[in-house]
């Protein structure tokens, strides 16, 4: 046989044993399945590369203490490459698998599978992404932001920048500066309404996917606009050439805030480092900083078998919304478990679970979430820490303001 | 459209100049390849982004002073591009166009991944022993990464243009490049000079590489600055040095120009568009490009 | 001994003219066409026919673009650029008009026809690899434009939610209904396909891409054939987008970007460019790759690499695969599987004899 064909029936034999081995995945006895996504490889994999990592210590740390009254917790993770077939293909999966609560990843992915979600059954947790109305727990029983979406997070920093600008900002002039694709725009309708109530001019500037040089902008921004305040809503690679390019052309950087994904120690580092973007605001719904007892924990748990804490705990951001999704999960399913009696929760029992949260802080680093059958965000609380002296000072306490903004907004989508 | 400010355009000119010249240091590493082998080079980003790769990782994993890594980058390129000649390229030397292309599609997934699987996930930066502050000029203000940049390029396209009119080696190539079976009657060792324009492709797109990661970070989403490639060759000519720089230049003044003036009016988004829009009237118009040379189709 | 051409006489010229005249060929299609339209959707699982359709929906494009690129010679790049027009299209029908899905799918279709003829007029000055790169400049401008004109996208999100298509009344929620929903419009794609290239615009396609200039010397009017070629690619095209719209739920250009079209030419030049068998090898073959070399990895991963370096290694790994394989593939079987099939196919028609 030609060199072609034995490597061809190599291949097939290992497609077989790997199908083989597929079709007996599935959870064992007192193990609760959780199908995570991520994206590690595609254009968010500065953030993938260490969320779920963090999400992964998270249920490695409860297990370690016995797991949930005796049940153990299994993750299963599939990068879906930020692809939006390939996370359906996860969906699928992990649904036969026996998963009972899902972690989705991405904006376009969590809107193609809505609808399998709600006829499914399957509750889900997309915090910080996906679709903003979801916050309405009646209309998307199912998705759970379970942290400010990009509405309340532009609600967030508006409040934020009026705070700055001396309480009011009547004729002031605010930049938005955004990724040009539908995650990235998903803000403005909330910044245009607060424009009309508090009188802002605004002007909007676009930056096109990948967002490698931004170059363009900045001067106009600078050189041209010259704004009180730059609301900036980017992803992957844009912050860090964001904050450069501003702090280049001198630029306050007191002045400009990150929304959620422009805001971790990656963007910062790969800008040049602390002291460059010293003064930058960012925007988070979990906690920074490493001072928390769970993060402590983790370490003690990685020092108990004779490891370093893993490089992702550097990260003091995006590790600690990690932390954070996962530890949303576990309550929920804490909360399902008193509900099915001990007996393996079905999905709608930990939908209800999950709907029971509330007054769940986590040691601070979690906000002071109420998640119930018609909230799904859990208020919309956000937090603005500073980039001062080496490291992310909080700014703020925990806010969700212009709620009811927000709230309308919510019920007005369709 | 918006009134005209001149402080304003002269900034975007600048900014223009600046990344237009660091296009062009990718570039010249796809004309090199194409100038002697006759191959596209899909992969281009990804050489620029392995690149990057090698001098972060070697900042990381044994601590390297920037030198050191810099010169690891460039050794290590070249030494990709000799070995990538040989396994990718010289198997499919006579097949058609479309069968090296997708030779190159392939070696670009297989980089990006391969990237990421030798040196480890996550974003780094690299850090250029320059000052950070912006360095004065008249009314603007330029980057120090893009000023260095700029020089490199400047520097690549003297010393290219050189090489090929009057080294000995650069006449062999341009030989090789026109009719290999002639090349091959004159007794130049035509494979030998394949392999050497692939390493010097590795070497350009090694520092093209320090300088693009210096500017945006290493991760494997630094591969898509390649695709600015595209208009930058096809407006220059896709085998010509001096190409590539011109080329270059008006893809940056064209994008800023844009950015500026017609953003405002459409909503945003221009400047990515309008390379492309320029490129297909170029193809219409002169495929060829501003100094490429006129292919004649033999029948 | 089983693929038998002796015997057969044929006696009119429809038979000689059939899709499949031997009568073996016969049997093994219609076992074939038993299993996957029949026995498929009653045994498998939802997991393993909700891989199936995403299976069926690359078959479809991959046919398409296979007309393009293998039948006519021109390179395309730009296939996923037409798989969006069409989605949106069938989408913005569904959503305003409440167009039932007989309505929708060829419009979807025909728009990217008329788009895909709009990009091929280039075609009449340019060729070879400055028509590819022509075509990548479409797909970047097509994407441009939906994203930016939001009577086009639905609005800021870009996302048009599409319900499920209703067939005689009975809407198509489980994997299973939309696995014969998209077999029957498979089985039509491939039917079609076969009879184009033995018809007289097939064989000017061919003739276009084995010598455009003495085609045209023998009176084939190759820019007319040329637009014919990248409309009817583009219509399949347009077709498949707004399949996978109805699949997924919704229509989005992040889905159809230009890692897609790098997909789908792929998919024509693994399977075997110019062989509609090859583009249905290769459609399987690709849309199967990253599944596979994940449960690959998953079974025998754990030997190599520790448990948590394996959640980083494997999408990298199957990058490298994947690349590794298109390379594979070009050095050494250029004509792709099709080629392999057709060694095994002849090895046996003389079987047992080796001469």
């Amino acid at each position: 046989m030609t060199i072609l064909a034995k490597s061809m029936l190599t291949l097939a034999a290992g497609i077989a044993a790997g199908l083989a081995y597929a079709g007996s995945a599935s959870a064992a006895d007192k193990e609760l399945l959780i199908g995570d996504q991520c994206d590690r490889t595609g254009p968010t994999q500065i953030v993938g590369t260490v969320l779920c990592p963090a999400m992964q210590d998270y249920y490695k740390l409860v297990n370690s203490k016995g797991g949930i009254d005796g049940w153990m917790i299994k993750a299963d993770e599939i990068d879906n490459a930020y692809k939006v077939p390939e996370a359906i293909e996860a969906y699928e999966r992990q649904k036969q698998m026996g998963a009972l609560l899902m972690t989705l990843y991405g904006t376009p992915q969590t809107v193609a599978l809505n609808q399998r979600l709600e006829q499914d059954k399957m509750p889900t947790t997309s915090p910080g992404f996906g679709i903003s109305a979801a916050a309405d727990g009646t209309r998307f029983p199912y998705l759970f932001p379970v942290a400010a979406t990009y509405w309340s997070q532009a609600a967030g920093a508006v409040k934020f920048a009026k705070d700055q600008l001396g309480g009011d900002l009547k004729g002031k002039k605010i930049a938005y500066i955004y990724y040009d694709n539908p995650a990235g725009k998903e803000a403005m309708p909330i910044l245009e309404a607060l424009q009309k109530q508090e009188g802002y001019d605004m002007r909007t500037f676009a930056v096109p996917p990948p967002g490698v040089e931004l170059g363009a902008q900045i001067i106009d921004i600078t050189q041209r606009y010259h704004p009180d305040f730059i609301i900036a809503h980017l992803f992957g690679r844009s912050p860090s050439v964001l904050i450069k390019g501003l702090k280049g052309a001198g630029f306050p950087l007191k002045h400009v805030i990150g929304l959620v994904w422009a805001s971790a120690e990656a963007d910062i580092l790969a800008a040049g480092g602390w002291n460059v973007a010293e003064g930058y605001n960012t925007l988070q719904f979990a906690g920074a900083g490493d001072d928390y007892p769970v993060r402590d924990e983790i370490k003690a748990m990685y020092k108990k078998d004779g490891k370093d804490p893993p490089k992702e705990m550097a990260d003091t951001v995006v590790y600690n919304r990690g932390l954070l999704q996962a530890a949303i999960q576990v309550e929920a399913l804490k909360n399902a478990l008193k509900i099915s009696g001990g007996q393996k929760p079905t999905t709608e029992q930990i939908k209800a679970g999950m709907e029971q949260i509330h007054d769940f802080t986590l040691g601070g680093l979690v906000p002071p979430l109420q998640i119930t059958a018609t909230d799904h965000e859990g208020g919309g609380w956000v937090r603005v820490f500073q980039v001062k002296g080496g490291k992310f000072v909080a700014a703020t306490d925990w806010m969700h303001p212009y709620h009811d903004v927000v709230e309308k907004q919510v019920k007005s989508a369709e | 459209m918006p009134e005209f400010d001149l402080r304003f355009t002269l900034y975007l000119l600048t900014n223009g100049v600046m990344i237009g010249l660091m296009y062009a240091l990718i570039a010249l590493g796809f004309v090199l390849i194409y100038k002697a082998t006759d191959a596209i080079n899909f992969a281009q980003g990804e050489f620029v982004m392995f690149a990057g790769f090698i001098a972060a990782g070697a900042a990381e994993y044994i601590h390297a002073p920037f030198w050191v890594a810099a010169l690891l980058a460039i050794g290590g390129m070249a030494a990709l591009g000799f070995a990538l000649e040989r396994v990718v390229l010289r198997p499919l030397i006579g097949r058609p166009v479309i069968a090296v292309v997708m030779a190159t599609i392939g070696l670009a997934a297989v980089l990006r991944g391969g990237a990421v699987l030798a040196f480890g996930a996550g974003t780094r930066a690299i850090s250029l022993p320059i000052p950070d502050d912006p360095i004065p000029l008249g009314p603007v203000t330029l980057p120090p990464v893009e000023v260095v940049g700029a020089t490199v390029s400047l520097l690549f396209l003297a010393g290219f243009t050189w090489f090929f009119l009057k080294s000995r080696t650069g006449i062999a190539m341009r030989a090789v490049a026109d009719s290999q079976q002639v090349a091959m009657a004159m007794g130049i060792n035509v494979r030998r000079y394949f392999a050497f324009a692939w390493a010097m492709a590795g070497i350009v797109s090694a520092l093209g590489g320090i300088v693009w990661g210096a500017m945006l970070g290493v991760d494997n989403q630094l591969a898509l600055v390649g695709l600015k490639v595209f208009p930058v060759v096809i407006l220059g000519g896709l085998d010509s040095i001096i190409g590539a720089v011109v080329g270059g230049l008006i893809v940056g003044i064209v994008e800023n120009l844009a950015a500026g003036y017609f953003d405002p009016i459409v909503g945003g988004g221009t400047k990515d568009f309008v390379p492309y829009l320029l490129m297909i009237i170029v193809l219409m118009v002169r495929p060829e490009g501003i100094f490429g040379r006129r292919r004649i189709e033999r029948v | 001994m089983f693929h038998r051409e002796a015997g057969i006489f044929k006696t009119s010229y429809a038979a000689d003219m059939a899709l499949y005249p031997l009568p073996i060929a016969r049997w093994a299609v219609a076992v074939l066409a038993a299993f996957f339209v029949v026995i498929v959707p009653l045994t498998w699982g939802d997991y393993p026919l909700s891989v199936a359709n995403l299976v069926l929906i690359a078959i479809v494009g991959a046919l398409g673009l296979n007309i393009l690129v293998g039948y006519t010679g021109q390179i395309s790049i730009g296939a996923g650029a037409f798989m969006s027009v069409g989605a949106y299209t069938a989408a913005n029908l569904v959503v305003h008009l409440h167009a039932p899905f007989w309505i929708a799918l060829p419009a979807g279709g025909l728009m990217a026809a008329l788009i895909g003829a709009i990009v091929g007029i280039p075609s009449l000055r340019i060729k070879g690899i400055y028509l590819a790169i022509a075509t990548l400049a479409a797909q970047l401008i097509i994407e441009w434009t939906i994203n930016h004109v939001q009577w086009i996208s639905g609005g800021v999100q870009a996302s048009i939610t599409v319900p499920r298509p209703s067939v005689f009344g009975v809407k198509l929620v489980s994997e299973r209904q939309i696995y014969c929903f998209l077999m029957f419009f498979v089985v039509l794609a491939i039917v079609a396909t076969l009879n184009l290239v033995r018809s007289r615009i097939g064989r000017a396609f061919i003739a276009i891409r084995d010598q455009d200039i003495a085609a045209e010397i023998i009176g084939i009017n190759i820019f007319k054939y040329k637009l014919y070629a990248f409309a009817i690619s583009s219509f399949f095209a347009g077709v498949t987008g707004a399949l996978e719209s109805y699949y997924l739920g919704i229509a989005n250009y992040e889905q159809f970007q230009i890692d897609v079209s790098i997909d789908y030419l792929a998919m024509v030049i693994i399977g075997g460019l110019g062989s509609v068998l090859g583009s249905v090898f290769g459609a399987i073959f690709v849309t199967l790759l990253p599944i596979a070399t994940r449960w690959f990895l998953e079974a025998s991963g754990g030997i190599f690499f520790a448990q948590a370096d394996m959640l980083n290694v494997i999408p990298n790994l199957r990058l490298v695969i994947f690349g590794g394989l298109i390379i594979f593939f070009l050095v050494v079987e250029p004509e792709g599987l099709n080629r392999l099939w057709r060694n095994i196919r002849n090895y046996f028609r003389v079987w047992p004899f080796s001469y």
